[in-house]
């Protein structure tokens, strides 16, 4: 028997595959055309050649924002731990837990915006952490937390860090979930104390989840920018100390009419994800190889 | 020892089994409230700042929570001037438009990907599959290109809902859902005489409610949250976003804390609400979207 030719699942899938082409093909090739040119959005692209990428080597800001960029992904450690540590915690069935895993993911909810503002009114040089230092006599002369070239990387990747505990404590916690109670009963009779039963049983069922918060935080860490974009201001922090790749990009692209040499940017930026995606690949197929 | 008293044992063990669990958990609870109180302490803060008259300090040593004369005034000055309802009505509309139109756009294209077999079906999968990684801010150029000079919705939130038609994610997370429907269920609909997109309308779609509403949820609050594309694109002041717009207001007010203290509460209070109402989902979703 031969199957009929049918122009059903074309048609299924065409709407969603013409968003696709237009805003995520198109503008892949698109970018890659406009590293090779001279280009501002409004005029036509002029074409240059190598010349983007010939400065991007000499360029001292891009391979700054480069170094804060992979600094940036610090957060992905810390995140893991923290996040696994406070899903267990939230594990348990005590009454009103639901209330507290809630209160943990209202910063996920809220959204970069609100939450970076909050941050930047209590770390205003008038503002909570100074007033509160001073008052305990930790400090004598107020710090200019926001002004410090030394704290713009840091403060931003601790607001990362807090606006994710609650995403990943989730996803860990969901993971926590499926696994089976019988394991953690055998592993008591075997004679692991609490401790003992997580590294035994939780670190190892939570393989999956690990593999996940791993990947889409730490690209998301290379993908930083609202954090930066809010605690300076726009300007990205004295002395350049907030850029980081997407926030060159971004400046270069919209606010010194730079198209095409922020196209070379985004191109380094996509060799970088694609790296670290290969890396994450590898990393989850030996993850399922040993279930 | 156990052993020497077996009449005494039992009443005492759970006793002290009783008093173990007692203390464990005042112990859990004590962590669990400090950390929330971590968590939430910034926008307790901003809370009760945004209630705060000018008699009473932003900061004083030592540093004071509570307003002693509770007002209003903030919340006036930041409503007049800026249009928070255009802000509300144009994220609402943004959010909600994408979440209907994306899960049309998506369950519609999951559908041939978990039940069809067709040419180019795994090519088409692999392409989806490699448009995971790319970075939104990459795209960003050639859409503002795309949004000024050919759709010309610049400064319109139809640019935030065209790019947001269909997303890769929502496409496998409805995908796994289809394929988890059994296929007689699909057949007998079709010995029925219903055609493919009664099929997917009248069958797949009821069956995988839950995946919809995973999907749904957090397209709504991407849409809400986004600030980068958005930023780009809106410009006039009844046209922006709430993200947008608390920016432009902390532009605006560089100097008023306590004004910047009662927009944030004000607009974080609504999304707050609307994830307390759909807390279980979430929980829900986020087991889902790993497994999937």
């Amino acid at each position: 028997m031969t199957k009929k030719f049918s122009l059903t699942p074309y048609l299924f899938l065409s709407p969603a595959l013409v968003v696709i082409a237009t805003f995520v093909l198109y503008p892949i090739l698109a970018v890659v055309y406009f590293s090779f040119t001279k280009y501002n959005i409004a005029t036509p692209a002029v074409w240059i050649g190598l010349d983007n990428y010939k400065e991007l080597l000499t360029d001292d800001i891009f391979w700054l924002s480069m170094r804060h960029s992979f600094t940036y992904l610090l957060v992905t450690p810390v995140l893991i731990v923290l996040c696994m540590a406070l899903a267990i915690v939230v594990n348990r069935q005590i009454p009103g837990i639901n209330a507290f895993r809630a209160i943990y993911y209202i910063p996920v909810i809220s959204g970069s915006i609100a939450v970076g503002i909050s941050w930047r009114l209590m770390l205003d040089t008038n503002g909570l952490l100074n007033g509160f230092l001073l008052s305990l006599g930790i400090l004598k002369e107020p710090i200019q937390w926001l002004a410090e070239p030394a704290y713009t990387l840091p403060i931003a990747m601790l607001l990362t860090i807090w606006m994710g505990l609650g995403y990943y404590m989730m996803i860990f916690l969901a993971g926590l979930q499926n696994i089976s109670e019988d394991l953690y009963d055998a592993a008591q009779i075997d004679g692991c104390n609490a401790f003992q039963k997580h590294l035994n049983v939780s670190l190892p069922g939570l393989r999956p989840q690990f593999v996940m918060v791993a990947v889409v935080s730490s690209l998301a860490a290379l993908q930083v920018f609202n954090e930066i974009y809010i605690l300076t201001g726009g300007l990205g922090g004295i002395l350049n100390s907030g850029f980081t790749v997407v926030f060159y990009l971004w400046r270069k692209a919209f606010r010194l009419q730079e198209a095409g040499y922020a196209s070379a940017i985004a191109i380094a930026l996509l060799v970088i994800t694609l790296a670290f995606s290969i890396i994450n690949i590898r990393f989850l197929e030996r993850g399922t190889e040993r279930e | 020892m156990e052993i020497a008293h077996p009449t005494y044992r039992p009443d005492v063990r759970v006793r002290s089994t009783r008093t173990k669990k007692v203390l464990e958990n005042a112990f859990w609870y004590l962590i669990l409230t400090l950390i929330a109180l971590g968590t939430i302490f910034p926008f307790v803060w901003v809370f009760f700042t945004s209630f705060k008259g000018p008699s009473d300090p932003i900061v004083s040593v030592p540093p004071q929570l509570f307003p002693k004369e509770p007002t209003f005034d903030n919340y006036i000055r930041v409503w007049n001037q800026l249009p928070i309802p255009w802000f509300f009505f144009n994220s609402i509309l943004v959010s909600c438009g994408t979440v209907v139109l994306n899960l049309i756009f998506t369950s519609l294209a999951a559908y041939p990907l978990a039940k069809m077999k067709f040419k180019g079906r795994d090519a088409i999968f692999f392409l989806l599959l490699a448009t995971f990684i790319i970075p939104p801010q990459l795209t960003s150029i050639p859409s503002f290109y795309l949004a000024v000079k050919v759709f010309k919705y610049y400064d319109s939130i139809l640019a935030l809902i065209f790019p947001a038609l269909a997303t890769v994610f929502n496409i496998f997370l409805l995908r796994q859902a289809f394929r988890s429907v059994p296929n007689d269920l699909i057949e007998a609909g079709k010995m029925d005489g219903a055609s493919e997109l009664r099929v997917w309308w009248s069958i797949l779609l009821p069956v995988v409610r839950p995946s919809l509403a995973t999907a749904a949820i957090f397209t709504f609050v991407a849409q809400w949250n986004d600030f980068y594309w958005p930023s780009l694109m809106l410009h006039t002041r009844e046209h922006m976003t709430l993200q947008v717009g608390l920016v432009a207001m902390q532009g605006m007010m560089t100097s008023d804390s306590r004004g910047m203290a009662a927009g944030v509460t004000m607009t974080v209070i609504p999304i707050i609400i609307f994830f307390v109402l759909l807390q279980r989902h979430f929980v829900r979703g986020l087991g889902g979207a790993v497994k999937g």
